[in-house]
């Protein structure tokens, strides 16, 4: 083989995949990446594959085509539908992939049109489509105005905008509407519920790697998950007091402790709008975190049905 | 050599201060200005002013910062797709330009400047310490720390959240016994009637 | 001896930011990184977006050239060493702000925006710890501040500057617990958006800073080049190592705790902190 040396450094490198996680099959996908030899990309730039499991619902196929498209080319998508297929075959599958990516594969075309989804509406005196500096919808995204800020009574700018299926730090499936000042959420609605997980899912040890990662400690939630102790300071104490307080369910602390005893938890979720309103980015997602799949799966669904 | 420097430093400060007004977002103008500081800063070094000129560098890198984050705050617009004008009312502004620019033109160019140079060895930042310390500390140290105490009163004057519950609910002075009503009346509204509490 | 000490600076700066990267177990990742397409944003600004990197960089480099690699020989000998090292981190934070705003998306500035919060108030005790260094030594040059070690290091004779001016050098290289700019959360924040060799080069550009930073904490607080029987290059460089695997391993195995809760402990507890310890340093230079 006539490979450079850099090239073979690269082949020694972790396989980057971005994770598509479709119904049932949270817990499969998160034990599979905290293999060895795997790396979950937190980004789809970061990554080489993505990797598809289970099957996903049609109204996700122009988001999963978005997110394909991010991945920077040469590129590969694997799908993992066969419940069957174990963790092993898959990560062989993941591996042969970045072989061959490595080895000058051409891989994968874009899946949409490079084209923008919507239309630029090119009026106003600045041609983005709204009044005087401010506002507007420039190929179909709205462009921050200012708005009453939540805290200190000031006029800051709104920004809002659609997050989800596969961001990774949220439960796959869920499609939040977000409305933030800076990183403080003003308005959060649930656009579609999250996809309905097993009770694997909810398992303590992914409860708690979830959280870990969010803290920085991605190799901890990895030991965690491999089933070794998490190896780092600061834990629990990482967490602020009383973040996330559900009555009956203690707060986010209380929650990554119990996770971390290997106790797991079953709550009762007010609605995520009422949740997460208020708090800022990090501490949103933590509370996310720290809350079993089924149980905000429970919480979107009562506001559905509400 | 010295001179070559100063000329080039303040050519770059002069095109980066055009800048600020000729760019299309905030953040960008305010980097500009920055970079316009920061050549100063160099010119400052070279003229055997180290302190002074890094300490330039040093405080408008902060202050450029401080003063993005505000955009930012304010206009939460990343690099594009708003783009925007800075500069307004274009007549009073180029009178006003060019108002400054003959006047200080004049000022400079009609002043005997002294041609006094600091010999290699002189140990600048000393004299300087000595000085800020020395003779001028009374009207430094009263500077700063009044600088220092209207910004605190700023930002707590701006804040919503406070000890004692939301600035915009009006004072409620507490109980005379623990879980007593408030002594004193509530606040009316708009009433400029100044109320000592204590004998309800 | 100009020629040596560019030399000296480059080399270092080139090889610690290899063993950054090798610390990190980042060597092959960095290497896959390189080979890959870089993806475009839409309507970026592209200038700021190509200078970040270079920026921290430079920033890095000239950092570094005030550390005196023998006793009293630094490349910049300049006797406000301490200011420039100060203006290198307020400009860093400018850096890495530009480098999340310059994307246009909104994971990059939000990464941006909180770490220019952050940011600010830890060049607070950076400057503090670095003035209580300064205290003993009676002067604002490193050399000067290498030189007050002969007797007495200062991590023993100031005991809260090195913890304190570790929380320093892990906001100034996004490491763990302080990197506010480049987190999970966030889809890593300001690099979220790129790929390819412009992604190699931050990452470069972080290990060159972690060199920069640590060669800056041992000279300030391990005595810089003093050491017995090995010739004083020899000491910097045994002693950045040490320190970089140090912030290496901080970085990995400490918690990050939320933005506005690691601000409350930056102005509540670590600015009096290292007030503290100016006064007390202060009055034991008397």
């Amino acid at each position: 083989m006539g490979m450079s040396p850099l090239a073979r450094l690269a082949l020694r490198a972790p396989v980057p995949v971005f994770a598509a996680i479709g119904p049932g099959r949270q817990a499969d996908v998160e034990r599979l990446l905290a293999r060895r030899g795997l790396r979950r990309a937190l980004t789809p730039r970061d990554a080489a594959v993505l990797l598809l499991a289970g099957d996903l619902p049609p109204d996700a196929m122009e988001p999963l085509g978005r997110v394909h498209d991010q991945v920077p080319r040469p590129r590969r998508i694997l799908r993992w539908t066969d419940r069957t297929e174990t963790g092993d075959a898959v990560a062989d599958r993941l591996a042969t992939a970045w072989r061959g990516l490595c080895g000058g594969e051409d891989g994968d075309d874009d899946l949409q049109p490079d084209a923008p989804s919507n239309a630029w509406r090119g009026v106003g005196p600045h041609g983005q489509g709204g009044t005087g500096m401010m506002g507007g919808t420039p190929y179909g995204r709205p462009m921050a105005m200012t708005g009453l800020d939540i805290r200190d009574g000031l006029q800051l700018d709104r920004y809002t905008a659609r997050l989800g299926p596969f961001a990774p730090m949220l439960p796959p499936g869920l499609v939040l509407e977000l409305t933030l000042q800076g990183d403080v959420i003003c308005d959060a609605g649930v656009v579609c519920p999250p996809f309905a997980q097993p009770a694997d899912a909810d398992a303590p040890v992914l409860c708690s790697a979830r959280m870990l990662a969010l803290l920085g400690l991605e190799d901890a939630a990895r030991r965690v998950i491999r089933g070794g102790r998490p190896g780092a300071l600061w834990l629990r104490g990482a967490v602020p007091r009383g973040l996330g307080r559900i009555e009956g369910g203690g707060d986010a602390r209380e929650r990554l402790a119990g996770y971390l005893a290997g106790t797991p938890a079953a709550l009762a979720v007010p609605p995520l709008p009422e949740l997460l309103s208020g708090l800022e980015w990090a501490e949103a997602m933590l509370v996310l975190a720290s809350l079993p799949p089924s149980s905000i799966l429970r919480a979107t669904r009562l506001r559905e049905a509400a | 050599m010295t001179d070559l420097i100063v000329s080039l430093l303040a050519a770059f400060a002069a095109w980066t201060g055009w800048r600020v007004f000729r760019v299309d977002s905030m953040v960008r103008a305010s980097f500009s200005l920055m970079l316009s500081f920061v050549a100063v800063g160099g010119i400052g070094v070279v003229l055997s002013a180290p302190y002074i000129g890094i300490a330039t560098i040093f405080m408008m890198a902060v202050e450029m910062m401080v003063m993005a984050i505000f955009m930012v705050m304010f206009m939460m617009n990343p690099a594009g797709l708003n783009p925007m004008v800075m500069v307004h009312q274009h007549r009073i502004s180029i009178a006003a330009g060019l108002l400054a620019a003959t006047g200080l033109g004049v000022a400079i160019l009609s002043t005997p400047l002294p041609s006094n140079p600091v010999p290699a060895e002189a140990p600048v930042v000393a004299q300087l310490g000595h000085e800020l310390l020395g003779p001028s500390m009374l009207i430094f140290e009263t500077a700063g720390v009044t600088l220092l105490a209207t910004m605190i009163g700023a930002v707590i004057l701006s804040s919503r959240r406070g000890r004692f519950g939301a600035a915009d609910e009006g004072a409620r002075p507490p109980g005379l016994d623990p879980g007593g009503p408030p002594a004193g009346r509530r606040p009316e509204s708009g009433g400029g009637h100044h109320h000592h509490g204590g004998h309800s | 001896m100009i020629a040596g000490l560019v030399l000296a600076v480059l080399a270092t700066l080139a090889f610690g930011a290899l063993l950054a990267v090798a610390l990190d177990g980042r060597l092959a990742i960095l290497a896959a990184q390189g080979a890959r397409q870089r993806v475009e944003t839409e309507a970026p600004d592209r200038l700021n977006r190509d200078l970040a990197p270079a920026w921290y960089l430079a920033l890095a480099a000239i950092g570094l050239s005030v550390v005196p690699f023998a006793e009293g020989a630094a490349l910049i000998d300049s006797p406000v060493g301490i200011v420039v090292w100060g203006s290198c981190e307020a400009l860093i934070v400018v850096t890495v702000f530009l480098h999340g705003w310059s994307p246009n998306a909104p994971f990059p500035l939000i990464g941006a925006y909180r770490y220019a919060a952050i940011g600010l108030p830890v060049l607070l005790p950076s400057m503090f710890v670095l003035i209580a260094a300064a205290l003993p030594a009676e002067s604002l040059s490193f050399v000067a501040i290498v030189d007050s070690q002969r007797e007495l290091w200062n991590v023993i004779r100031q005991p809260l500057g090195l913890p304190l001016f570790c929380i320093v050098a892990l906001a100034l290289t996004l490491r763990g617990p302080m990197d506010y700019a480049d987190a999970a959360d966030i889809a890593t924040g300001t690099s979220a958006e790129e790929s390819g060799p412009a992604r190699v080069l931050w990452d470069i550009a972080r290990a060159a800073m972690l060199v920069s930073v640590s060669a800056i904490a041992a000279t300030v607080f391990l005595g810089g080049p003093l050491g017995p029987v090995l010739p004083g290059p020899v000491w910097l460089w045994l002693k950045i190592a040490g320190l970089m695997a140090l912030f290496v391993l901080g970085g990995r195995r400490i918690a990050r705790t939320t933005p506005s809760r690691m601000l409350s402990i930056l102005w509540v507890i670590l600015l009096p902190l290292s007030f503290l310890h100016l006064a007390i340093s202060g009055v034991l230079a008397l």
